[in-house]
């Protein structure tokens, strides 16, 4: 028997206790409910105090030690109360390109705060987060739940006077350029895709269906192989080989763990494909776990996305009315229970070892591996680790046979990709292409830059993918050609900068998310994302030195393949490409101590001082 | 018969090297004398693999690898001295280095801090740091004995996994991310389980120090021994760290000779803990202790030395067995005396005719579930094994009736562990004879009091609960006229025409080796330092 919480009748925390261990109920271990009983102790209280560590510690029979070191690592959870509205500004590059910072200070300005501040009243709190993953409509802000964006003057009228009535960010979804039929996307037009009714009349889990009577586990994954589908969660590992690998016997259960923990800046994808399709990932869901014998999935939603997971939730509770999901699907012996589990603030947990930890109830701290999730993943048990968009592929290989799918892409990317276009792009959005599409192309499907301007450079597969220059973006958008281009696809998170854009400017957007993001656990990351940061921020301030470019470098190949995850590479990417590619630029700035970019700002760093100042206030 | 595991073979710097499947590069390093530096490893603890210091260039793989979590594979080609591991290590120490504060002058941890040591073995860079470093808190208590430095911290988690693993206490966080990372306890919660001590022993820079030992005494003014905790029956191996300039540094610490313990690997005992009942248990060794021959009579008392004292007694005793009455003669010895000096007693009075003769434990302690024992003496198994009969209350009883003429009494406070009871009996003997390290109401009552030396004092063995015989050395001399008691035995054996049990430790342990069955085939040097088994 479990030591019951104490009774704690001032706090009122013994009132969550039912709803609490209803949560417990879903997950095999106590602690894995320590994200979803957390949210619900801030949920009633608005905060978490030491007090309610204490008590989750016990529930979930876990030191409260380890409560807090959950509490403090994801930045969804307070430690302090915070206003009624909860005002949480994106800072990082894709809404920066877009005239987010200025929004920020109109924000500040009009609610009479600095970031990290409460208004008197206790109605806002401002703050600034990074990425939100709403980059086609940047500049973006999430107010509690709700995503709200572009940013502009009426939306900050209406932040003011009738915050309630913000209008949820819609999804729009911009096109399939060069392609017949869209796969992934082809119900992003159709009205309540996301519900069960219409799913089904559009022939909805006739792929499943198909899989489980028709084909045998191991066709399935013979037709996932041919179809060269590769991870698009952005490692690009062959998804066939990565289910071959789950043990057929195994004693301990196996599960099927979903990624939908997006958060690589300057993607959008999985959060369209859930809103808009989320029957067509459960249906992949179950493919994949008739394909590797696993009888529980969870799909980690990452925790902003408050909207997709409700959704999700409904799909899910849809597709178990409908016997898709639960026991003997199909008349057959094959089960399977869905749980969505949200994440809660941190881009590390996008890492598949650091989200199996969390879901686990624990830091996102990457694990050491061998041995791998195939056969110690969740809970020590063989876990197959699948991305949203991966898994949303899987119905049409099913239906069309893996060749006909593997020709939709180029190469060993088989298939088509959701591009996210942001930055100074005519139209930024989601579009749907062969994998074979060239940078160029894509651009010039999203209406290239904006009118009189040029085109300086690309990030063509989320932040951490190294930057091309304009000349370099007639390459194809497959796997294999970003890699021999020497950057990567990545989550196709295409972010695209035009002459105004200032690099010193861009790497420091980017600096500043890895010295965020960084889980802390290895210590060339740890010390070396903040290292970098601070470099970076006093060139931008106009306090450049002539060694900080070599030490820039050294810094990035001391941090670049030297931890347990590949976090540390990302974040030293940028700085090598942004600095190889435009090192004149930083040299200027560092001679300088100006920024000669950005039309009417003389005197950039001294603007760039008042900024730093007030974002660090 | 246990399938004996696979064996491998790799070249470490060249040099080929043989183990068995499933170690890794850094045990192997280690093995093949070529270790490689590392923070967050600790053969106790779970991989962390965190702090990375550890890497090698292994020849078929382009990246680094950190040696702590890499396993052995036949033909691999480790390199720990090449430039590219090299380079690594110092890439490492700096990142590690950047945030430290740098406060060596003031830090307690200086002189054995492995951030000092690995910078001069494999820093020695130019720091390219030139940033403002991480504010964290400083000097915090986070119990009764331990003092945290978040800044000095490096984050290896072995504190965290400490208490998570071993005490299963689970007091250690590490709490926010990135370099705002810092180690701590949960709010309001403080470290006070009976093995926080070892956190300061495994904390490989000044984040976690020892409020005891703090400030008292630079480390490099310590001299260390190799001896076994006294503080129960468990034996755990310990190092005494003295202060060995007390001569020219009489102010370290008042003058109090003995710093800290320190424990020290044993696989067998205490692998590499012990706790903190045995780890501040150190204070007896410099306070209270008995440091003259002390004559007691009708309430006066005066010093006197060993010639006096030893001539008296002899003389008693020599009365008893000339009017043969060495039945009124006990000696009450105890578990806290080493094998030679029990052994020593055991041969003294058994020659002499004594037949009253036993040995007493202390009051018994709590067993914590771990390493400390109830018993709170450590050599109480060594008396067993010398068929010493336990229990001194017989002789008491005896005494009480008015049947004991002479008694010794070793070490054991009777009043303590008796009461009333005890210091009416003790009243009624002609001679009570106390031999001991520290007064007690027991010593107080005898009419000589002789000082022997304290454990740490010693040369000698105590054999643990079970049945491990192991070496303590003398860190000290013995405190002013303080004799080990074999020594005072053995004196008197002289005066009474006795053989002595031998002219030191050793030797006495060597005969009682030869005479003593539980013993045999043991001697100091098969002993080492890790100790062995009690004969079956």
């Amino acid at each position: 028997m479990a030591a019951r919480p104490a009774a704690s009748p001032a706090t009122g925390l013994d009132s969550l206790r039912e709803p609490a261990e209803a949560l417990l109920a879903r997950y095999e271990q106590k602690r894995a409910a320590m994200l979803p009983v957390l949210r619900l102790v801030q949920e009633r209280f608005g905060h978490i105090s030491a007090q309610a560590e204490d008590w989750v510690g016990r529930l979930l029979e876990v030191a409260p030690s380890h409560v807090h070191e959950v509490v403090t690592f994801y930045t969804l959870y307070h430690q302090r109360p915070v206003g009624t509205y909860h005002v949480q500004v994106c800072t990082n590059i894709a809404c920066a390109l877009r005239g987010g910072q200025d929004q920020l200070k109109a924000i500040a300005g009009r609610l009479g705060i600095q970031p990290d501040q409460t208004s008197a009243d206790g109605r806002y709190t401002l703050s600034t987060v990074e990425c939100l993953c709403a980059c086609e409509a940047a500049p973006v802000m999430q107010v509690n739940d709700r995503y709200v964006g572009p940013v502009s003057a009426e939306v900050i009228d209406c932040l003011v006077q009738r915050p309630e009535e913000l209008p949820e960010l819609g999804l729009v979804f911009r096109g399939a350029p060069g392609l017949v039929e869209p796969v992934l996307s082809k119900r992003f037009r159709v009205k309540d895709a996301e519900s069960i009714e219409t799913y089904v009349r559009d022939d909805g889990y006739q792929a499943a269906r198909k899989a489980v009577t028709e084909m045998s586990p191991e066709a399935v994954i013979g037709e996932v192989t041919k179809a060269n589908l590769r991870g698009l969660g952005g490692a690009g590992f062959p998804t066939g080989k990565k289910w071959g690998f789950i043990p057929k016997d195994s004693s301990k259960p196996k599960y099927l763990v979903v990624n939908a923990d997006e958060g690589e800046p300057g993607t959008i994808k999985d959060r369209y494909l859930i809103t808009k399709d989320p029957h067509r990932l459960l249906e992949g869901m179950i493919i994949a776990a008739y394909a590797t014998g696993c009888r529980k999935a969870y799909i980690y939603i990452r925790g902003e996305y408050a909207t997709p997971a409700r959704i999700l939730e409904q799909a899910v509770a849809e597709a178990t009315r409908y016997g898709f999901l639960g026991q003997r699907i199909f008349n057959t012996s094959l089960a399977l229970e869905v749980v969505v589990h949200r994440g809660a603030g941190a881009y590390i947990c996008g890492e598949e070892s650091a989200l199996l930890e969390s879901l686990e109830g624990k830091k996102g701290f990457p694990r050491l591996r061998p041995p791998y999730p195939a056969t110690a993943g969740l809970f020590a048990c063989p876990t197959v680790i699948n991305n949203v968009e991966t898994l949303a592929c899987v119905p049409t290989i099913i239906q069309r046979g893996g060749g006909g799918f593997a020709k939709l892409g180029a190469g060993r990317s088989g298939g088509t990709r959701l591009f996210s276009l942001s930055g100074h792009v005519r139209q930024p959005g989601l579009y749907e292409a062969s994998q074979g599409i060239t940078l160029r192309q894509l651009l010039e499907a999203a209406g290239g830059v904006p009118e009189g301007r040029t085109l300086k450079a690309v990030v063509p597969g989320g932040l951490s993918a190294k930057i091309l220059r304009a000349e370099e973006i007639d390459v194809q958008m497959d796997f294999d050609s970003l890699l021999a281009a020497g950057t990567m696809a990545g989550s196709a998170g295409v972010i695209v900068m035009d002459d105004t854009a200032c690099m010193v400017e861009a790497l420091w957007y980017a600096a500043k998310f890895f010295a965020h993001e960084s889980c802390g656990q290895c210590s060339p990351c740890r010390e070396g994302t903040g290292w970098v940061f601070k470099i970076i921020d006093r060139i931008r301030q106009g306090q450049g030195r002539p060694e900080d470019l070599e030490n820039l470098l050294a810094i990035a190949g001391a941090m670049e393949g030297r931890t347990i995850c590949v976090f540390a590479d990302a974040a030293a990417w940028p700085i090598q490409s942004y600095i190889g590619k435009f090192r004149q630029e930083f040299e200027f700035h560092i001679r300088e101590k100006r920024c000669d970019l950005r039309s009417g700002v003389r005197d950039r760093a001294a603007q760039a001082r008042t900024e730093a100042a007030e974002a660090h206030a | 018969m246990p399938e004996q595991p696979k064996r491998v073979t790799l070249t470490i710097d060249g040099k080929a090297v043989t183990v068995p499947e499933g170690t890794t590069v850094l045990q192997a390093c280690e093995q093949a004398g070529s270790p490689v530096p590392f923070y967050c490893y600790h053969p106790g603890l779970s991989i962390a693999g965190n702090c990375r210091i550890c890497v090698v260039e292994l020849t078929n793989s382009p990246k680094l690898q950190i040696a702590c979590n890499t396993q052995v594979a036949e033909g691999m080609a480790v390199l720990t001295t090449s430039d590219k591991t090299l380079q690594g290590r110092k890439e490492v120490l700096e990142f590690l280095l950047i945030n430290h504060p740098l406060d060596c002058p003031v830090c307690d941890q200086a002189g054995e801090c492995w951030l000092q040591d690995y910078y001069m073995e494999h820093g020695l860079y130019d720091p390219k740091f030139n940033e403002q470093k991480v504010k964290k808190p400083k000097a915090i208590p986070v119990g009764p004995t331990v003092m945290l430095d978040a800044e000095r911290c490096i984050l290896c988690s072995r504190c965290v996994r400490f208490t998570d693993e071993i005490t299963k206490t689970g007091e250690f966080g590490i709490f926010n991310r990135g370099d705002h990372s810092e180690v701590g306890l949960h709010p309001g919660k403080t470290l006070e389980n009976n093995y926080a001590g070892n956190v300061v022993d495994i904390c490989p820079v000044g984040a976690l120090t020892d409020r005891d030992f703090r400030f008292k005494c630079r480390v490099w003014y310590l001299a260390s021994a190799d001896s076994v905790c006294p503080g129960c029956s468990r034996g755990c191996n310990i190092q005494i760290h003295s202060n060995r300039e007390r001569e020219w540094r009489p102010h370290i610490a008042k003058g109090q000779r003995v710093m800290r313990l320190k424990p020290r690997y044993n696989p067998e005992v205490n692998q590499w803990w012990m706790c903190d009942v045995g780890r501040y248990g150190y204070r007896f060794i410099d306070e209270e202790r008995l440091e003259r021959v002390r004559f007691r009579d009708n309430g006066s008392s005066r010093d006197a030395g060993w010639d006096e004292a030893l001539a008296m007694i002899a003389e008693a005793l020599t009365r008893a067995r000339a009017e043969q009455r060495l039945g009124r003669v006990g000696a009450i010895l105890s578990s806290h005396l080493t094998n030679e000096d029990l052994y020593a007693a055991k041969r003294f009075f058994g020659e002499l005719g004594v037949t009253h003769v036993a040995f007493q434990r202390p009051k018994l302690g709590e067993s914590d579930g771990f390493l400390l024992q109830a018993d709170r003496s450590p050599n109480a198994r060594g008396a067993q094994a010398l068929k010493i009969a336990e229990g001194a209350e017989p002789i008491l009883e005896r005494a009480a009736k008015g049947q004991v003429d002479v008694l010794f009494v070793f070490t054991q406070d009777l009043v303590d562990l008796f009461g009333p009871r005890a210091s009416e009996a003790l009243a009624k003997v002609k001679l009570v004879i106390f031999i001991g390290t520290n007064w007690n109401p027991t010593a107080k009552l005898a009419h000589i009091a002789l000082p022997s030396a304290v454990y740490a004092e010693k040369d000698g063995t105590f054999t643990n609960l079970n049945g491990r015989v192991q070496r303590l050395h003398a860190a000290l001399a013995p405190w002013v006229d303080a004799r080990p008691e074999w020594q005072i035995l053995a004196a008197l054996a002289s005066r009474l025409a006795l053989e002595p049990p031998g002219v030191d430790a050793h030797t006495v342990f060597a005969e009682l080796a030869a005479r003593e069955p539980a013993f045999r085939d043991l001697s100091y040097e098969m002993l080492a330092d890790q100790g062995a088994q009690l004969a079956a």
